[in-house]
């Protein structure tokens, strides 16, 4: 009995972060969606030349200044992209997190820094690595 | 992940590549289990337990880190097993971890000092893990529009639409990215990644949904999914470099291509200064990991005192390699010196290394190599066969017996045989010499060979190295 109990407990937790994970990389493919739906309409309102126009807040379409819904759009982009890069960061955490659970070794160098691009230019130009 | 999966990539080719046969290409690991334990047959390995176990234990310190600067000498009779149990630690250890190896005798060149060949085979062995991260867009082209405005001259404006599976979208381009698209003939249907930092486009190759769109279409027309989930990913790969590599395209005089080419030369310890600093400075950002791999030096008794010397020296070094080096010497002479001392290798280095013994294989190990042997080599033979083969392992040596094999499959082939029979062994043995008949062939006839000193013995054939 107390051997199934700590199957059971061990897959539900195996389970609950593998879950966790596969909910992040949606709502990361949510936001990156928002985020060019906002690009879309920032680029728009640059091209007309109204005083107003329409924004939608949930489901109430309220009419807005050009100006002030410019700025409400730039702000949503700037906290956009900063939730997407957090989940990013938190999702290597969380898979190296689930492969240790399953007793797999960690993905190697996943928790490296990247090189700067300068760097990355110098070792492709000398086809030491292919990008 | 993308390192998981490019380390796939790279095992896939290696399926693909026809290799010959080599003495050793059975070997497919160390045969341990998970306790690592060695199991009697596993992996191309027989017997030699002792031997794999002290591997193993290797094995495992190596891919904790927990063994730099340290050095094992694999010890044995000529055809114990010391090259295959080097090479199942090299498969073991898998494509991530540098492992080079080379003979004793390769350090003598013309081209290069000694000690510029031990430091290149020591930074061959190093590895630098790196990782480069780039914001890419990636998505099958939908669309893609480009007008000129009215009047023409004016600057012109185009539109790309991109999907993936999951979300679609308009991206408003400028001049510049109109001409790169249309410098890579991009078209609806195509997958393309865009580079957000520098704007490259890299074409991926065409949708399979639009895979009917032509009944004739190009040679290189490459089929691939529709790409998944955001359309701006971050894209991260992990290489792995050696040192010596980095070596080699900071080294001016000769550039990257001396990579291929082979043709590195000597290279000025300044740029290895230089290289060092760099690399220490970006561990020390977080940037890179090194991962010290290694060096397998067979017929380490070719090496002379100054080789040693400076293998002393090096293995103090904190980036040095784990070095294996394999001896079939007993006590003799240290090359380039008049002392003697045990497997041809200073006192002092012996004291820094984990020696591991192997010892002759058993009469029963010897008829399950050959009979791996046989697999390899796509011989079929029957057992009476392996009997006698394994009695002439016994007596020769498995070397002989096993070069045999091939022999006798051709001799069974010529009389369109299946299987080998005890007769193609009998023949091919009456065929060709062991060493030890040809030398009582030689005693015999000593007479009526040419420039012979008529001292009745040979002992200088005794010296040729197994």
């Amino acid at each position: 009995m107390e051997d199934q109990e700590r199957v059971v407990k061990y897959l539900v937790s195996v389970e609950k972060l593998a879950n966790d994970i596969l909910s992040d990389k949606h709502e990361i493919v949510l936001l990156d969606k928002r985020r060019n739906h906002n690009r879309e309409a920032l680029r728009d309102l640059t091209k007309t030349n109204q005083k107003k126009c329409w924004v939608t807040v949930g489901s109430v379409l309220i009419k807005h200044n050009v100006d002030a819904a410019k700025s409400l759009l730039e702000a949503d982009q700037k906290q956009l992209n900063i939730d997407i890069n957090k989940l990013r960061s938190e999702l290597k955490v969380k898979v190296n997190n689930l492969r240790d659970l399953e007793m797999q070794p960690p993905v190697p160098g996943l928790m490296l820094n990247p090189l700067s691009s300068k760097e990355t230019e110098a070792l492709s130009s000398s086809k030491l690595i292919n990008s | 992940m993308a390192s998981i999966a490019a380390a796939q990539v790279q095992e896939v080719r290696s399926i693909t590549r026809i290799e010959r046969i080599g003495a050793h290409s059975h070997i497919r690991g160390l045969g341990l289990d998970d306790s690592l334990e060695p199991r009697a047959v596993s992996q191309g390995m027989v017997g030699q337990k002792m031997a794999r176990k002290a591997a193993g234990v290797i094995l495992q310190m190596i891919r904790e880190g927990k063994i730099a600067g340290r050095a094992v000498l694999l010890a044995g009779q000529p055809g114990t097993g010391k090259t295959a149990i080097a090479m199942g630690l090299a498969q073991a250890l898998g494509p991530d971890t540098p492992f080079t190896s080379m003979a004793g005798s390769e350090i003598f060149s013309l081209e290069m000092s000694k000690t510029e060949a031990l430091t290149q085979a020591i930074r061959k062995s190093i590895g630098i893990r790196i990782k480069e991260e780039s914001e890419i867009i990636e998505g099958e082209v939908v669309e893609v529009v480009v007008e000129r405005a009215a009047g023409g001259g004016g600057a012109r404006v185009g539109r790309l639409t991109l999907k993936t599976t999951d979300m679609e979208t308009n991206y408003d381009m400028g001049a510049k990215m109109i001409d790169s698209l249309l410098k890579e003939k991009v078209q609806a249907g195509d997958v393309i990644t865009i580079d957000k930092a520098t704007g490259k486009i890299n074409k991926l190759g065409r949708s399979f949904a639009r895979a009917r769109d032509y009944d004739a279409t190009g040679q290189q027309a490459r089929f691939v999914q529709c790409p998944e989930g955001e359309l701006q990913k971050r894209k991260e790969v992990v290489h792995t470099v050696t040192l010596h590599e980095i070596d080699v395209i900071n080294s001016r005089t000769h550039g990257f291509l001396a990579l291929f080419s082979g043709d590195t030369g000597e290279i000025k310890s300044e740029i290895r200064e230089q290289i060092n600093s760099k690399v220490a400075e970006w561990r020390e950002e977080g940037k890179a990991e090194m991962i010290p791999g290694v060096l397998f030096i067979d017929e380490a008794h070719m090496l002379d005192i100054e080789c040693f010397s400076y293998l002393n020296r090096a293995l103090e070094s904190e980036t040095a390699p784990v070095v294996i080096m394999a001896t079939n010497r007993g006590i003799t002479r240290i090359r380039g010196t008049n002392y003697r001392s045990p497997h041809g290798i200073p006192l002092d280095l012996l004291d820094r290394m984990i020696i591991v013994p192997t010892s002759p294989y058993s009469h029963q190990e010897l008829r399950e190599i050959l009979n791996i042997r046989c697999e390899e080599e796509d011989c079929q033979m029957s057992s009476d066969a392996l009997t006698v083969l394994t009695r002439v392992a016994t007596e020769t040596s498995l070397r002989y017996a096993i070069q045999l094999i091939t022999t006798a499959s051709l001799v069974a082939k010529r009389r369109k045989a299946t299987e080998v029979s005890m007769e193609d062994v009998k023949k091919v043995y009456s065929l060709f010499l062991d060493e030890h008949r040809s030398e009582q062939f030689l005693k015999e006839y000593q007479d009526e060979f040419m420039f012979n000193d008529g001292s009745g013995d040979a002992p200088q054939l005794m010296e040729v190295s197994q």
